[in-house]
């Protein structure tokens, strides 16, 4: 296939941005600037002064185990930072939620610096905050004891991680706020709405936690436009100083746009631009979370009418461009909030996701110019990080669109945006509307608004909560623990303090290894460990969430969600319609291709006891090099569209599905439902879980999301969509499915990362190919799909001379990063990865 | 009960690999069957795993764990532990593929496994969604799978029952018979044509080149009798000293322009890469060729005009392949386009 070739100068590969306005080019130049820039957006914290105050939220950390050694460091330094605001005499008086409202709307209205950049055509600067949690010091004192107790949540999440099982915590973000509806009603209209709400409840209900949500989202709805003002007001002042008359009429402009958005609906494409970014930049304050998964849903759907407006009205579509392209950069200010400290995990990769193109009502396809002009957009500034585009193909998609697609990841190092799939995508819809018994909420005849947030994560848009990052669980442990009877391989180490914690019947007992006689008596063991680990993750993620439902409220967020309004409930208690939580399983191809070696070499071939394999696991394969050779490569192995092999991994898929679907939280009475994010966890956790029985030592990383084993897909990229499509659930072969008869398991939809190599793409005729690949991998393969289109020696380059690439982005399961900002053994992976041909 | 009828030896084919989404052997996504076994002994042949027709082992030393199960395992002692990895005594050697059985990191490989047509066809449809969406196909390909007439035949044929568009990659090197069965299930036909100078051919091919042209002169008469329904590209692999030059190019149109009077459809011109090398290694062959630059992108230009000028304006020229840009001049090579030459000499 492919071929590694020298290069003569591997630099002129990376895709340098073109066509930008002096205006575009400075703000993208200075944005770049990072660490040095006079401006920046990064955190600033404010408290009530109380010595019991508290800004960070920890638990929203708790799937990001990079950060599990500074959770305290945190906590205090944002404690020590923060400045003091100045009490409302009644604050103390009020409910949380209320206290919440009015402390966040006095910091971004009245605290918070405002700037306008040179030229920017966007108003909204800085939103990275840290503010106080409003507890009084029972609530503190009873949020405390539950966190730091010791079996409180920090104990509790931490074992679980030590131990090999993954991750899980309330988290912040993930879903798709109703902007539409801020542009279509503006934010008066929602106030509105609340207030008509609120008068008509009882005396004694107002009196109760539904009228004090109710107050406080009343507030939260009035932040929006006193902050436009202020922001109107600083327009104003700025036009009265400038000497250049071009600028000195855009400012005046912007200010009437502040003056009437977000507060009124919007009339423009500017004011819809700019109502849609305060809100936007807002959800972010009121969470104290700087971006992750708080995403655009279709934007090039619910932009349009107001486009296609300032279009007919004269607005030049460049000029349009220009007033996205800002609000392109103001969405990477992100990425300030530790600007000086440097980015790690989680904060090197956000994911403020906007959706492009994709099917609409009957299948039409919705395709339209300001999908187009999105598109230069990202062409024209990339490489840039956010937000992340996502392009949702269908069988019914323009060849316009897809030759546009073609080209852009011809141009940049692979695709420059995730694929999303709809018809399986749909399909994994439609199977948690009959499972989780939502058919009013999710059917026919909506299902095509569905949107993906954060890195892939398909939801519904405006109602829908679905925790589609707060539980990620290693499969594999499952593994582990039916080879040992229930119990861990190793004592526990804590490699800061030393200290042993001895290994104890943690899971079920299952049989010791002797008792193993078949392969049926061993699936049934692995089944009941999976089971076992499942509910471990459910009880803990009961933890945060019930604490996150009690001391966090977000009535800010809690205005943009349906359903809070309704229920007269934040979005933290379990307020939006669809109230889901998902389970994303990571190590899903490691533990098919694990059991696919158990089962061949001690069940089907007889080469070794299963014994002697736990002693050779045990021993991280030291003088048991055979075998792990063996187990490496010659056993069957999910990927290679071997429908065997590939018949294990949906065996393994509906059986951790199935239990999955069991579990609702008890707080907040939130649906768990299945997904395969797998976010960077296969990487580090492959440092805690020991030897695995297909061949891979401790220290080597777990496979990705459902990715083949890197490596393991010898047979191409077919090959590998093709297994993709099967462990997912494949077609029905008689009956409907799912959806068009696409039937998909995974309503949270599967990242999916393929690596191609450039020549693939070098002349007309071989994109023409690569376009057609396309089209069969909607028909056979997952939910969505990205591409790296790159070479080893061009990522060995950038290893070499790191300083000159920059701006070499590369996509792992769904989330971008600059390759030189990763760390080396990531770097090493992708390096594997991107080898199709070597092995 | 027993029976002392001895059952008829089923049909098999024995296959070097099978190369899915391949970009480069005819239009659209293909599954390539490489084929092994080949009667022609080209000097810079990048194939050389393909030319047997026997399994073979060879040695991948990145896989190697040492574990010396191999050396144990041979039962004619022809490997031993030398410095750089396992030695092969390649004359002791009967590929009795012993070594390859017990080796746990399929360090010791084989080249080549049989499959029944049915095996075959069952992987080969797996990709038909592929094919549908790009115009595509599968390619027998090799070695030569003329040489295996009657497996390549029933595979073709099951195939074109299937709806598959199928496509023939060929040498000509066999008897007139051999291309006549396959012919019926054939919607394309790649035809190699190296060497027009007759002592040429024989010098580096080691065989006349008579018969491959004949043949392709008679394919031009089976196509007529078809209603022309047979598309036909013709390829040169241009190997710097051998094929490369301007009048074995124009000798070549001048064969297609005459002898072929509008039966070709395309000419691809495929550049020379020793990217190959590893595998002359691991044969333990030294390969001729294995210093070869790659041919100058000037060269190619030369030859592409040639090639068109002579074999008339129906016949659409390309060159594909590696080539060495205009200014770099000596060596290292430093190939502009990172495109694996086609023809037979699609190396893995």
């Amino acid at each position: 296939m492919a071929m590694a070739v020298a290069l003569d100068d591997p630099g002129k590969r990376i895709k340098k941005p073109k066509n930008l306005s002096p205006r575009i080019q400075w703000l993208r130049d200075y944005y770049f600037q990072g660490a040095s820039r006079a401006w920046n957006n990064e955190f600033t914290a404010w408290g009530t002064g109380m010595p019991w105050d508290v800004q960070f939220d920890e638990m929203t950390f708790y799937i990001v185990p990079e950060t599990y050694a500074f959770l305290q460091t945190f906590r205090s330094s944002m404690q020590q930072a923060a400045r003091t605001v100045k009490l409302d005499p009644a604050f103390w008086t009020w409910s949380l939620p209320e206290r919440k409202a009015w402390f966040i709307r006095e910091v971004m209205v009245n605290y918070v610096p405002c700037e306008i950049l040179p030229g920017d055509l966007i108003a909204g600067g800085r939103f990275n905050v840290q503010t106080s949690m409003c507890w009084t010091k029972k609530e503190a004192r009873q949020r405390d004891r539950l966190i730091y107790g010791r079996k409180g949540a920090r104990a509790s999440m931490k074992w679980f991680h030590d131990h090999g099982y993954g991750n899980s915590g309330a988290t912040s973000g993930h879903l798709i706020p109703g902007y539409e509806r801020v542009l279509n009603l503006g934010w008066k209209g929602i106030y509105e709405d609340l207030k008509r709400r609120y008068e008509f409840l009882s005396p004694k209900e107002k009196k109760g936690s539904k009228g004090a949500q109710l107050r406080a989202m009343m507030t939260a709805a009035t932040m929006p436009r006193d902050l436009a003002y202020r922001y109107a007001g600083l327009c104003e002042r700025l036009a009265g100083e400038e000497q250049d008359p071009a600028r000195k009429q855009e400012l005046v402009q912007m200010a009437e746009n502040l003056r009437h958005v977000p507060w009124e609906p919007a009339r423009t494409f500017w004011e819809a631009v700019q109502a849609l970014w305060l809100t936007h930049m807002l959800v972010m304050s009121d969470e104290n979370y700087p971006g992750p998964g708080v995403s655009f849903g279709r934007i090039d759907q619910y932009l349009l009418p107001y486009w296609e407006h300032s279009i007919a009205q004269g607005m030049d579509r460049e000029f349009g461009k220009e007033i996205l392209k800002c609000f392109w950069i103001h969405a990477n200010t992100v990425y300030d909030a530790m600007v000086r400290i440097g980015n790690m995990g989680i904060t090197s990769g956000y994911g403020q996701l906007i959706t492009l193109s994709g099917m609409g009502r009957g299948g039409r396809d919705m395709t339209n110019d300001l999908t187009y002009a999105m598109l230069e957009v990202i062409d024209e500034l990339s490489p840039i990080l956010e937000p992340k585009p996502n392009i949702r193909l269908h069988k019914g998609s323009p060849d316009e669109l897809l030759d546009k697609v073609v080209d852009m990841i011809s141009t940049s190092q692979g695709s420059p945006f995730l694929l999303n799939f709809d018809e399986r995508s749909m399909a994994g819809m439609m199977r948690q509307a009959k499972k989780a018994h939502v058919e009013h909420l999710i059917n026919e005849d909506n299902v095509h608004d569905y949107a993906p947030v954060g890195c892939l994560e398909n939801t519904m848009v405006g109602n829908d909560r679905s925790g589609t990052v707060d539980n990620n669980l290693n499969l594999l442990k499952a593994v582990e623990l039916a080879l040992n009877d229930g119990k861990d391989f190793f004592d526990f180490v804590d490699p800061i303090t030393g200290k042993r914690e001895k290994v104890r019947q943690a899971g079920p007992r299952t049989g010791d290894v002797e008792s193993l006689k078949t392969w049926d008596d061993f699936w049934n063991a692995y089944a009941r460990q999976t089971q076992y680990i499942i509910e471990q993750c459910v009880e803990l993620y009961e933890k945060s969430e019930s604490i996150r439902a009690r001391f966090c409220p977000t009535p800010y967020l809690s205005c943009l969600v349906k359903g809070c309004a309704e229920k007269g409930m934040d979005i933290t208690q379990g307020g939006a319609e669809l109230n889901f939580t998902t389970l994303e399983a990571v190590t899903f191809a490691t533990t098919v291709d694990s059991l696919l070696a158990i089962k061949h070499l001690v069940y089907d071939t007889k080469q070794c006891r299963l014994q002697e394999l736990v002693k050779a696991l045990k021993s991280n394969w030291q003088g048991f090099e055979k075998l792990q050779a063996l187990a490496a490569y010659k056993t069957p192995k999910y990927g290679r569209d071997d429908d065997k092999a590939d018949a294990m991994a949906r065996a393994v898929m509906d059986l951790w599905c199935e239990k999955t679907w069991k579990h609702k939280t008890r707080s907040t009475g939130r649906q768990f439902r299945p997904g395969m994010l797998s976010w960077n966890y296969w990487v580090g956790d492959g440092f805690i879980l020991p030897a695995s029985p297909d061949g891979r030592p401790k220290g080597r990383f777990l496979s990705n999301a459902i990715c083949p084993v890197s490596g393991a897909d010898i047979n191409g990229p077919t090959a590998n969509m093709n297994s993709v499509g099967k462990a997912l659930g494949g077609k029905a072969e008689n009956g409907p499915g799912d959806w068009d008869g696409y039937l998909n398991c995974l309503p949270n939809g599967a990242s999916h990362t393929i690596s191609l190599n450039p020549s693939l793409l070098r002349d007309p005729e071989h994109k023409e190919k690569f376009k057609a690949f396309l089209k069969g991998s909607l028909e056979q393969g997952g939910t969505s799909l990205q591409i790296n289109m790159i070479d080893a020696p061009m990522l060995r380059d950038a290893q070499k001379r790191p300083e000159e690439y920059q701006s070499l982005l590369v996509r792992i399961t769904g989330y971008n990063a600059y390759f030189t900002a990763i760390g080396r053994e990531l770097q090493n992976e992708v390096i594997a990865r991107i080898s199709h041909e070597s092995i | 009960m027993k029976t002392d009828v001895q059952r008829p030896e089923k049909l098999q084919g024995l296959i070097l690999r099978i190369q899915r989404m391949s970009t480069e052997d005819g239009p659209g996504i293909r599954s390539t069957v490489f084929f092994k076994g080949c009667p022609l002994r080209c000097v810079w042949c990048h194939n050389p795993e393909s030319i047997p027709d026997r399994p073979q082992m060879h040695w991948v030393g990145s896989r190697c764990i040492g574990c010396m199960s191999c050396i144990e395992a041979c039962p004619e002692k022809a490997l031993s532990a030398a410095g750089s990895g396992i030695d092969i005594d390649r004359l002791s050697c009967t590929d009795c593929l012993c070594c390859a059985e017990v080796c746990p990191s399929t360090a010791m490989e084989i080249y080549g496994r049989y499959y029944s047509p049915e095996e075959l066809v069952n992987e080969l449809v797996k990709d038909r969604v592929y094919f549908e969406q790009s115009g595509g196909g599968v390619t027998l390909s090799g070695g030569e799978p003329a040489r295996q007439p009657d497996f390549a035949r029933k595979v073709l044929e099951s195939l074109k029952e299937k709806g598959i568009h199928t496509a023939l990659d060929t040498c000509g090197q066999c008897p007139w018979e051999r291309l006549e069965m396959l012919l019926p299930f054939t919607d394309l036909l790649l035809y190699d044509l190296k060497l027009m100078d007759e002592q040429l051919h024989r010098d580096y091919t080691g065989l006349s080149g008579s018969q491959i042209q004949r043949n392709l002169a008679r394919v031009r008469d089976y196509r007529e009798e078809h209603h022309n329904s047979l598309e036909i590209w013709v390829r040169t692999p241009v190997i710097p000293g051998h094929t490369d030059s301007v009048e074995n190019i124009r000798a070549i149109g001048a064969f297609i322009h005459d002898a072929m009077a509008g039966a070709v459809s395309k000419w691809e011109l495929c550049a020379f890469n020793n990217l190959c090398i590893h595998k002359y290694d691991g044969l333990g062959i030294d390969w001729k060729c294995r210093d070869y630059g790659l041919v100058t992108e000037s060269d190619m230009e030369r030859l592409v005009q040639a090639a068109s000028e002579s074999a008339g304006r129906d016949v659409i020229v390309h060159a594909s392949g590696a080539t060495m840009g205009k200014e770099s001049g000596g060596h290292p090579p430093a190939p502009e386009k990172s495109c694996p030459p086609s023809g037979c000499e699609t190396p893995p």
